[in-house]
């Protein structure tokens, strides 16, 4: 199957792939996988006081889509509070990077892993309870 | 998928719908069920004779790949019971962590090239998957353990593409 511009450009020149400190206070680490196809995504931000996102990381194992995904991802995280990030749809992702439909699962993978991330920084900043 | 209008593939093969199964009889059992629906057989038959035998044989070729896969034969067991999604996100933290490590040293071997290292790494990965399927053996007979056991057969999906790409790794180091 051919992949998008857009898709070959980020799995060729992934942005922000990395590691951050998982135990570090300021930092929300999202883990997420696929069970179909064995993908496993980690994503994390790192948010300052005002709750804002700083910077973004991720580490991707899967197809191109995946790894793409969460790339874009990492980039449209950058600079929104973790409100407006939270807000950001698979649908929007998979638009962006002109996914097939049988790539969609991807995009709501990276969805699930900036909700996840998210939820991670909240919990340790005690402003949602653990579940 | 409609699995319900489908004979039991445990059935087929006169098996209780256990999760244990012995691979090699029910390969033994395959062969001979395939033989009664063999176009061979039919080839003097009418065509709806014909038809349904072709029918038959890809019906029992699918059941005896279900039942062959552990894996397969896990989410087959689970979806008797209830339905189970086949894409979905599962947050399962402390396997998933597991699972990125197990990429990144699998990274690493393939930089290294160390086929001993690869050996040891296999080995711990069987080990795992062992682990696995003795709980998920017993969970599935536990109604109350269903979330449990969709979760262990989840594990076993990753763990197949894990030993699918060390396959994939060894491929490359043989060349």
């Amino acid at each position: 199957m051919a992949y998008s511009e857009k898709v070959l450009d980020h799995y060729e020149n992934p942005r922000n792939v990395g590691k951050m400190d998982a135990d570090a206070p300021d930092v929300g680490t999202g883990m997420v996988g696929a069970p179909a196809c064995g993908d496993v995504m980690r994503l994390q931000i790192q948010v300052s006081d005002d709750g804002i996102i700083q910077d973004a990381k991720f580490k991707t194992y899967g197809c191109g889509s995946a790894i793409a995904s969460s790339s874009l991802a990492t980039e449209w995280m950058k600079g929104k509070t973790i409100d407006e990030a939270e807000l950001i749809k698979n649908t929007t992702i998979a638009e962006e990077l002109a996914l097939p439909p049988v790539k969609i699962h991807c995009s709501v993978l990276a969805e699930d892993a900036i909700k996840a991330a998210v939820r991670d920084y909240k919990q340790k900043k005690g402003l949602i309870k653990e579940v | 998928m409609g699995q319900s209008q489908h004979t039991d593939y445990f059935a087929l093969f006169a098996l209780q719908p256990t999760f244990a199964v012995d691979t090699a009889a029910l390969a033994v059992t395959y062969r001979q069920l395939a033989k009664d629906v063999h176009p061979d057989r039919f080839a003097n038959a009418t065509a709806a004779e014909q038809r349904q035998a072709v029918e038959r044989a890809a019906e029992l070729n699918d059941a005896f790949q279900t039942l062959k896969s552990p894996t397969q034969r896990a989410l087959y067991l689970l979806r008797q019971q209830a339905e189970m999604p086949e894409e979905t996100t599962i947050q399962d933290g402390e396997f998933l962590l597991q699972q990125m490590e197990w990429r990144e040293q699998l990274e690493d071997l393939q930089e290294q090239a160390d086929l001993q290292a690869l050996e040891r790494f296999v080995g711990e990965l069987k080990q795992a998957r062992s682990k696995i399927d003795n709980a998920f053996a017993l969970c599935i007979e536990d109604p109350e353990q269903r979330l449990q056991a969709e979760r262990l057969a989840r594990r076993m999906q990753f763990l197949d593409k894990m030993f699918y790409e060390v396959r994939q790794l060894e491929e490359r180091l043989d060349d």
